[in-house]
């Protein structure tokens, strides 16, 4: 497991040089090796084109349609509609990069590294017409990296394909249980059940997230409806809580159930189906993390807060599963980023364990501002760390 | 490992040195023993000789090497069950077996495999396969033709599955088999390379039943150049009165089988093989006293020759001693071969290796001889020999445990003949096999 | 390499999402594999803990008929995860231990597990002793369990097993000394050829194409041994050993040795060190 062997593993791996991971949707690793490379990569980014600007509208993207040189590109994203928005650039179903919780009036920036082709972009409500991204084939994007080895990513691919599996079956299962209990008219038991079935879906979220369609129908917020919680495409996790604890009726359940647990077992289909490559493992905590403390926990739309710290520590299980996959390989290699990652893991469950006990006995259901802070500082920190491991993992495959 | 490796020379310029001041301070004689000691490791290997390593017994001929060929010090037989259900299934085999018997007897470097694969030899003899005198010799046992319809019409008249004498205590898992081999070299080692050659490269078609492994005690020549015959673990030198095997007529009356043998065509050039595991009670033995040893055996110990001679070589005059009195009656060696115009006929080439295993589970010494004897017609030799051994006082003192009866195929012939052939092929011409 | 690195970690955090398809490497072919053993190695820890609950409960209740019943084939989903169950040495020594392994055999009061429970119902035709085994073994199988379930499999061990799980056979099992006591070895022979195939199969397809002779051999040896066990199926399982006749035990040892000596290439041909 430990780098040099990796490095010696396969007799054609580059011997000298530095290599570093990248994400190719969700599909393909990058794994990018030799001196000649950084200094071709390094020149251009000097030459770096100018972020591209994006205007999201209550009803369509400004322009609409886009065209960008390949390689990695910076969009800057201002919400010009009268809520909160999403921008998320899409493969197929697959999200290659997103902004959410863009708020009226402010810009956020993306950065994302592209392939020729051609993408779709969504622009603010899941109602309106999608933008088109055209990507063409550039110098920067032709400068193809020689192939490193996987030898020491295989096991902990396979066993966090293994993990989605298992836990999109899991959600599967405890889907049925609760439309069971729905329909069985058990508010109570429905409610019980709610809790835990909703966790093996976070624990696996950070890819999950990337099946756009799917998202949208299992685990949207209401926001993005035109309608809100009232709009009739406002289907999934939330609109079941929002019956179960907010308006505590089992009216017009049941098709919301049964639809979940349509929509899961698609999921599960798809990710038993799902090519698992270096990058879903290696990128995928850093992003999920990063979406949290960037777009969610500051803006909090979720207005039921006690599920909210139970949602964060399925998700922190989650996120340590891939910790615990990648601790062999980043340690040897990069032990004060093994470390920190722990570090700023074990803080973060910390802070998520203290508030749920807070919110227990706390007369308001919601988080405090102070709260809220808090929580997104840990999530932010451990986001920092997290995104480190590319580039560590990337220098593991150096074999120096 | 690593370290060990790179760090030797330094290693032994060290102990080189520490061997000097050690020896200074001794006294002078043992400091020349330390200082003649120097230059030899307890790690470095005995020396062997190009002439031996190189030492190699032709494949190719009428026999099949290893039956008149001189013994060499190391011996192992083996019995296996074969896997071969068909007349094509059994040339494939044989064809195969012939093909590692020609690369392990006349030496070769085995190929060199991706290092990802496991390695094409078992490398314990270094990367280049000497010959070190090996032959393997093949026979085929009596199961072999009895459960197989295609092969049962062609088996040799005499083959049968080995029948218990009165003293034998036979260990089912040391008896019989399909087929045998008998590896014979200058090293053990290059005998179970061979082995392990052979069962890895054909695993589906060779199943291991029992192996004996023996040796051959060296012997010093005497004073007039002759050499005497090695000792067995009963201290006695056996073989004295075995028939010359570089007396070519005389093989092609005692061992071979030839023409006109009432035998089928294919197995001309073929010789019968009795393996006996015999198990010697060598604490006991060496409890009995001299006299009654050399009753026993009807041989003075030291000197191998007969009761009546002063050397090996003398012929014992049983006419001169109808009663007994010189050589008993019932003394191993005039049972054995009693020297009458009539037991010409019972005459086999013995080749046999002395064996230790190891403890018993009563404490005892697991040891013996692998007793090994060719001959043309299985039923006049060694049964008929073994017959008039039946009650002899030796057997006090010794326990067949295992064996078989197997018929050592003629040789291959040239490059491209495999051993066999002509039984396959006479298997595949027989009517039976057509459906 | 100091300097590179900086600028190195720069840009890949910068690429670090979403990035361009470039090159898909070769090895990560076993990764689909992996996953795939993995649960089914799974499958079977969670049908063991279900059975040995149910086989432990029959024991400690002293239904020794219900036992006896129960013990091939609850034993058949630990032998075919050997491969990985014996990875934890300590649990597969107080698991599936055999007499021979103690100083004192039998006698020796650290004998435990199925062999030990086995030496109760059909030697010493009692669950008397047995009871405080019984628990132990619910307890280690639990343990084993979980211990699987956190597992992140190791590809030369995954991919090694299906031969691995031959050499077990030929060199331990052949003689029917596994389970000495009921004569049900052919359960675990069935058992230790599934979890081999398994594994073969999953792998099948990478190396089909590159070794079609290959699989053509394993396929057939593997055949053999399939229609051979097959003549020894019984309603509820498999004949016990004695059964077994010495033509069929000659095939199987044959064909258990040659597919050890075929399986051992598989994790050269798949680029394992």
């Amino acid at each position: 497991m430990s780098a040099p062997e990796t490095g010696q593993g396969k007799p054609k791996a580059p011997s000298s040089g530095f290599m570093y991971a990248g994400v190719a949707g969700a599909t393909v690793l990058v794994l990018i090796a030799g001196a000649a490379f950084y200094v071709a990569t390094k020149k251009i980014r000097h030459d770096n084109v100018a972020a591209v600007a994006v205007a999201v509208t209550s009803k369509a993207c400004e322009p609409n349609s886009l065209s960008v040189p390949a390689g990695e590109r910076t969009f800057e994203i201002s919400n010009k509609s009268e809520r909160p928005v999403e921008w998320e650039v899409l493969d197929g179903v697959m999200v290659l990069a997103e902004r959410e919780n863009i708020a009226p009036g402010f810009k956020q920036t993306l950065k994302v590294r592209l392939a020729p082709g051609t993408y779709e972009v969504t622009c603010g409500l899941l109602s309106n017409p999608r933008g088109t991204l055209l990507v063409t084939p550039s110098q920067e994007a032709n400068a193809e990296p020689p192939k490193a080895t996987m030898r020491a990513l295989l096991g902990p691919m396979g066993e966090y394909k293994f993990y989605l599996g298992r836990q999109s079956s899991a959600a599967l299962r405890d889907a049925k249980d609760l439309a069971d209990a729905i329909k069985a008219g058990d508010l109570a038991k429905s409610q019980a059940l709610y809790i835990t079935a909703r966790q093996p879906y976070k624990r696996i979220e950070p890819v999950v997230h990337r099946f756009a369609d799917l998202q949208n129908t299992i685990d949207p917020v209401a926001d993005y409806f035109e309608q809100r919680e009232n709009d009739p495409a406002f289907v999934g996790y939330h609109r079941i809580e929002r019956g179960l604890f907010v308006t505590k009726s089992l009216d017009g359940l049941s098709p919301v159930a049964d639809r979940l647990v349509a929509d899961l077992t698609t999921l599960d289909e798809r990710l038993k189906a799902m090519k698992m490559t270096p990058g879903i493992l290696i990128d995928s905590a850093g992003n999920f993390t990063t979406q949290l403390s960037r777009d969610r926990l500051p803006a909090q739309n979720n207005s039921i807060a006690k599920t909210d710290m139970t949602d964060l520590e399925a998700s922190l299980d989650g996120i340590d599963k891939i910790v615990g996959l990648l601790r062999p390989i980043v340690t040897p290699v990069n032990p004060e980023l093994a470390q920190k990652i722990d570090a700023t893991l074990t803080a973060t469950k910390d802070e998520v364990a203290k508030q749920k006990s807070d919110a227990a006995t706390a007369s308001s259901s919601s988080a405090s501002p102070s709260q809220r802070k808090e929580l997104t500082a840990a999530f932010t920190n451990l986001a920092d760390a997290l995104n480190e491991l590319p580039s560590a993992i990337g220098m593991n495959t150096n074999g120096t | 490992m690593a370290h060990d490796q790179t760090s030797t020379t330094d290693r032994r310029k060290i102990l080189l040195g520490l061997g000097v001041a050690a020896g200074g301070a001794l006294t002078s004689g043992l400091a020349v023993q330390e200082a003649g000691a120097n230059d030899k490791q307890v790690t470095d290997a005995p020396e062997s000789h190009r002439t031996d390593v190189e030492q190699s017994v032709p494949f190719y001929g009428l026999h099949q090497a290893g039956v008149v060929t001189p013994r060499p010090a190391n011996g192992m037989l083996v019995s296996l069950d074969v896997i071969a259900d068909t007349p094509v299934d059994f040339e494939k085999m044989m064809r195969k077996l012939t093909e590692r018997i020609v690369f392990l007897t006349q030496g070769g470097t085995p190929p060199e495999l991706d290092p990802k694969l496991p390695p094409a030899d078992s490398g314990i003899l270094g990367p280049i396969i000497q010959p070190d005198n090996l032959t393997i010799t093949v026979g085929l046992g009596n199961a072999m033709f009895e459960t197989r319809p295609w092969l049962k019409r062609l088996k040799p008249r005499h083959l049968q599955q080995m029948t218990q004498f009165k003293n034998d205590a036979l260990d089912a898992e040391l008896c019989h088999g399909d087929l045998s081999l008998q590896f014979c070299s200058n090293t053990a080692d290059t005998n179970i390379h061979a082995l392990r050659d052979i069962l890895k490269n054909m695993p589906e078609y060779l199943v291991p039943r029992w192996k004996q492994e023996g040796s051959v005690p060296t012997v010093l020549p005497e004073a007039d150049g002759t050499v005497p015959s090695a000792r067995n673990f009963l201290g006695f030198r056996d073989g004295s009165a075995n028939p010359k095997s570089n007396d070519k007529p005389m093989m092609d009356e005692i061992v071979w089988v030839a023409e006109g043998h009432d035998e089928p065509e294919w197995a001309v050039g073929g010789t019968y093989q009795a393996v006996r595991i015999i198990r010697n009670f060598v604490e006991r033995w060496d409890r009995t006293p001299l006299g009654e040893q050399q009753r026993i055996f009807g041989r003075k110990k030291m000197s191998g020759a007969p009761m009546d001679g002063v050397k090996e070589t003398d012929i014992p005059n049983y006419a001169n001693d109808p009663d007994g009195k010189i050589t008993r009656l019932d003394s191993h060696i005039r049972l054995a071969n009693p020297r009458t115009a009539e037991s010409r006929k019972n005459l086999i080439l013995r080749r046999p290796f002395n064996y230790s295993n190891g403890i018993t589970k009563n404490g005892q010494f697991d040891q013996g001889l692998l007793f090994i004897a060719y001959q043309s017609d299985l039923e006049r030799g060694f049964i008929t020999v073994q017959s008039r051994l039946d009650g002899e006082p030796l057997e006090e003192y010794i326990k067949p445990i295992g064996g078989g009866y197997f018929f050592v195929l003629p040789g291959a012939r040239e490059a491209g003949d495999y051993l066999g052939r002509k039984l396959a092929e006479a298997a595949t011409a027989d009517p039976s096999t057509r459906s | 390499m100091k300097r590179h690195f900086v600028a190195a970690t720069a840009l890949a955090v910068a690429f670090g999402y979403a990035g361009v398809a470039y090159a898909e490497d070769e090895d990560s072919k076993l990764v689909e594999p992996l996953a795939a053993y993995k649960s089914f190695v799974a499958d079977h820890t969670e049908k063991l803990l279900e059975n040995t609950t149910k086989f432990t409960e029959a024991v400690k209740a002293g239904d020794i008929a219900k036992a006896k019943e129960l013990y091939a084939p609850t034993r058949m989903d630990y032998e075919t995860i050997e491969p990985i169950a014996e990875l934890f040495s300590d649990l597969d020594h107080t698991i599936d231990a055999r007499a021979d392994d103690f100083e004192a055999k039998e006698k020796d009061p650290k004998f435990s597990g199925f062999h030990r429970i086995e030496y109760g119902l059909w030697d010493q035709k009692s669950t008397k002793d047995v009871v405080p085994y019984a628990d132990q073994l619910l307890a280690d199988v639990k343990d084993l369990n979980h211990r699987i379930e956190n597992l992140t499999f190791p590809p030369e061990t995954v991919v090694g097993g299906a031969a691995a799980l031959m050499e077990e056979v030929a060199a331990t099992k052949i003689s029917g000394e596994e389970d000495r006591y009921s004569h049900t070895d052919l359960w675990d022979f069935k058992a230790n050829f599934d979890g081999s195939k398994k594994i073969y199969d999953l792998v099948r397809p990478l190396i089909e194409k590159d070794h079609a002779d290959f699989v053509k051999k394993v396929d057939g040896d593997f055949k053999v041994v399939d229609d051979t066990l097959a003549k020894y199926k019984t309603a509820n399982g498999y004949e016990l050993y004695d059964k077994l006749s010495d033509e069929d035990r000659k095939v199987l040892s044959a064909k258990v040795n040659a597919l050890a000596a075929e399986l051992s290439t598989l994790r050269g041909k798949l680029g394992l060190n």
